[in-house]
């Protein structure tokens, strides 16, 4: 019967596939099979999908004036066998780092986890470059780093007394967003240095103070340096009487 | 700075497992460049350890890191089988049209040193000049193109030729993926949008600096005898304007103001033996002595690329 059909097909095409073949040429349907993309709706588990279609936003083109834009790439790893709650350890190790320096110290981190998201940035660095008009693949750093519970499976062990237990076998999944241009000096708010116009900086020889000071300061009022006036600064500095109430924009 | 930064992070954080919670979990030291483990850990009592294993039920986790590409035939249809799904139908329920031929029969070969000279100058007039009144085996196809549409003019058609060019170009920059198909064939549609994905395009047609010329023309059928293409080879010189944008807007190659002189010789194909074919953009042919495009703004490294 199948004869008979391939016979009655065959004048177009040049040679009937074997039937098993076939399955190479079908992609979409293999995939469900092993739930490795997010389309296995059958399956009943959402893989994330919202975060590689930041990489899809256009941006309309720059004028002259404009400062060049900086680009970035989001990529993801989905499903990782491993605990997210473990993985948030290496996830923040990465935060704030350059893509080369991020990338060595993963290689010497001795957790499991570590060689997935070194897969991820190394992919995101490759993406970059190909998809992304990134000139200079070490011109990145990791500007987003984060962990995201996966798939959960529940298992059983027994305890003494004939009692059970539960057994939880954990996947994460590891985002990463890597941003065109060298890392910040300070990646944490809580981290940024606090400027202190204090009788200390006259000592020091600074004229920007720019380190932490554990005393209360009467009357000034704590703000980043680069929040203060450089006029203001230059007449404390001078000794003559500065005006602290301006605060630059 | 920033590489400080990173050593002082990794070593903080070793110092917060090697004195924390999960101390007896990692107890590594590095000895020349190399992580030694110190401690072990199988349990100190190996006599009990098959009850050990049979207390926790194993469950078998599914493969999320398994990639279908890798795997052979057979191993897809055990995977297949294990999950209770059908295979695929052996044969293929779609019958195949061909509304279109697979490349150019008979290329059009542009002679050297084209487009150089204007032929107004007297270098240019002595210059050898083809006429496609003297090719017998176009004018066999112009014959052959005019049995099935009596008022095919080549005057005519190279000017609808360039309005078909225009629209293509158009509809590639508004990336209109439905209207393109109206201009140009299957064969030619992966090609002119590729690599256009996730760019902002600016193209602006000028002006025509020489009048678009019939330069070729050949006819072939395909599997039947009355089943006919044809495909005009058309020289346009032209000035275009090009400026494309990356994903952040950011020009990667041409520019908005300087306009460039475009010589092309466009294949423009169409199933004269279908009663709704139309002529509609094919192939371009780029000849060898054609000098190189603008490089791009980018630099590259060698080792990512094939070139020897």
């Amino acid at each position: 019967m199948q004869a008979v059909l391939r016979c009655a097909r065959s004048t177009v095409l040049a040679s009937i596939p074997d039937s098993w073949s076939n399955l190479v040429a079908l992609p979409a349907l293999c995939k469900q099979v092993h739930m490795s993309s997010g389309l296995a709706a059958w399956s009943g588990h959402n893989t994330p999908m919202r975060w590689p279609n930041y990489n899809k936003t256009i941006f309309p083109p720059q004028e002259l004036t404009e400062e060049r834009r900086l680009a970035y790439v989001c990529h993801m790893k989905t499903n990782i066998k491993y605990s997210p709650w473990k993985m948030w350890y290496i996830a923040c190790l990465v935060r704030g780092l350059s893509v080369d320096e991020a990338l060595k110290q993963l290689s010497f981190v001795l957790k499991k986890g570590a060689t997935a998201v070194k897969d991820t940035i190394q992919e995101a660095q490759e993406m970059a470059v190909a998809k992304h008009n990134v000139e200079f693949k070490s011109n990145l750093w990791v500007a987003e780093s984060f962990v995201g519970k996966g798939h959960v499976v529940k298992g059983v062990r027994r305890h003494a007394r004939g009692r059970v237990g539960k057994v939880e076998y954990f996947h994460c999944h590891y985002f990463v967003r890597l941003e065109e241009g060298t890392p910040p000096d300070h990646y944490y708010y809580h981290n940024r240095p606090k400027l202190l116009v204090s009788a200390e900086l006259e000592e020091l020889g600074r004229l920007e103070g720019i380190f932490q000071c554990r005393r209360p300061l009467p009357l000034l009022q704590l703000r980043p340096a680069s929040l203060v006036s450089p006029q203001c600064i230059q007449d404390w500095h001078d000794g003559r009487e500065f005006d602290d109430t301006g605060t630059v924009a | 700075m920033a590489n400080m930064n990173g050593t002082f992070k990794s070593i903080e954080l070793f110092k917060s497992i090697s004195t924390g919670f999960l101390s007896s979990s990692l107890k590594t030291t590095l000895v020349a460049s190399q992580a030694v483990r110190h401690t072990t850990n199988k349990h100190y009592a190996p006599k009990w350890k098959q009850l050990r294993k049979w207390k926790v039920v194993k469950v078998e986790l599914p493969k999320f890191d398994e990639n279908v590409d890798d795997l052979s035939p057979e191993q897809i249809r055990s995977r297949m089988k294990e999950k209770g799904l059908q295979p695929p139908r052996p044969w293929i329920e779609r019958s195949l049209y061909l509304s279109c031929t697979g490349g150019v029969f008979e290329p059009y070969v542009p002679p050297e040193g084209d487009g150089k000279v204007s032929a107004m100058t007297k270098s240019g007039a002595k210059q050898k000049i083809e006429f496609v009144e003297k090719k017998s085996k176009s004018m066999m196809a112009v014959r052959k193109i005019r049995s099935f549409d009596e008022d095919f003019e080549p005057r005519d058609f190279v000017e609808s030729a360039q309005e078909i060019y225009i629209n293509a170009h158009n509809c590639l920059v508004s990336k209109n993926k439905l209207k393109i198909r109206e201009y140009v064939t299957e064969r030619a549609y992966p090609e002119i949008r590729h690599n256009i994905h996730d760019k902002t395009i600016h193209w602006k047609f000028i002006q025509s600096l020489e009048p678009p010329r019939m330069v070729h023309a050949r006819c072939t059928d395909v599997i039947t005898k009355e089943n006919v293409f044809s495909q005009i080879t058309v020289r346009f010189h032209t000035q275009q304007i090009l400026a494309i944008y990356d994903r952040f807007g950011r020009l990667m190659h041409g520019s908005e103001i300087l306009a460039k002189d475009v010589l092309e010789y466009v294949v423009f194909e169409k199933h004269l033996s279908n009663q709704y074919g139309a002529w509609r953009l094919h192939e371009k042919i780029i000849p060898d002595w054609m000098p190189p495009p603008e490089p791009s703004l980018k630099t590259f490294r060698l080792a990512d690329t094939n070139i020897q």
